[in-house]
């Protein structure tokens, strides 16, 4: 798990069909320093994350599999929304 | 998933069987400057395997690792780097 930052979202008409009615966010995967850490990636979300916002992934493929099926390629997905960083 | 910009593609002579149908782009990682900002500076590129039709000047989603080799189901295929979306647009 690991805590990112929300710096947008995609659209993709054409996508493997299992990612079909999911949305994808674009996010900063972030070091403990709260600096970058890598290339932004896309990220699976069902709980509503917007723009700007503090969100924790997981990248267990197996977790975003139980969701959109075994032959899915998504490996990220967000967890949860954390109110304060301390 | 990275995002990647398609500028090129490999041509196979000979390839695993379980690889037909598809194709295998050369792609450069996106940074989060290139997505904001429109900066030039793009990642290490790598070769993805496509069976979506992404072309030259295409934004994918790249599906790597473990879960690159998914979508092949219980076939067993050598494919580490997987084109899982054509990005239409990006909103930032």
């Amino acid at each position: 798990m690991q805590l990112g930052r929300v710096v947008g979202t995609a659209t993709a008409t054409v996508k493997h069909p299992t990612f079909e009615g999911e949305r994808l966010l674009v996010v900063q995967l972030q070091t403990t320093a709260g600096g970058p850490d890598g290339e932004p990636i896309l990220v699976f979300d069902r709980l509503g994350a917007r723009r700007g916002d503090l969100v924790v992934l997981t990248n267990d493929g197996r977790a975003l599999q139980e969701l959109l099926g075994p032959t899915t390629p998504g490996r990220w997905s967000v967890l949860g929304l954390p109110d304060v960083r301390s | 998933m990275r995002i990647g910009e398609v500028i090129g593609r490999v041509t196979l002579s000979r390839f695993q069987p379980q690889l037909r149908g598809g194709r295998f782009l050369i792609a450069l990682p996106m940074p989060l400057a290139a997505l904001t900002e429109g900066a030039l500076a793009r990642g290490e590129e790598l070769v993805v395997y496509d069976n979506l039709g992404a072309g030259p000047g295409s934004l994918i989603g790249i599906s790597e690792g473990r879960e690159a080799a998914n979508p092949f189901g219980k076939t067993k295929a050598a494919v580490d780097a997987y084109c899982a979306c054509l990005i239409d647009q990006i909103t930032i």
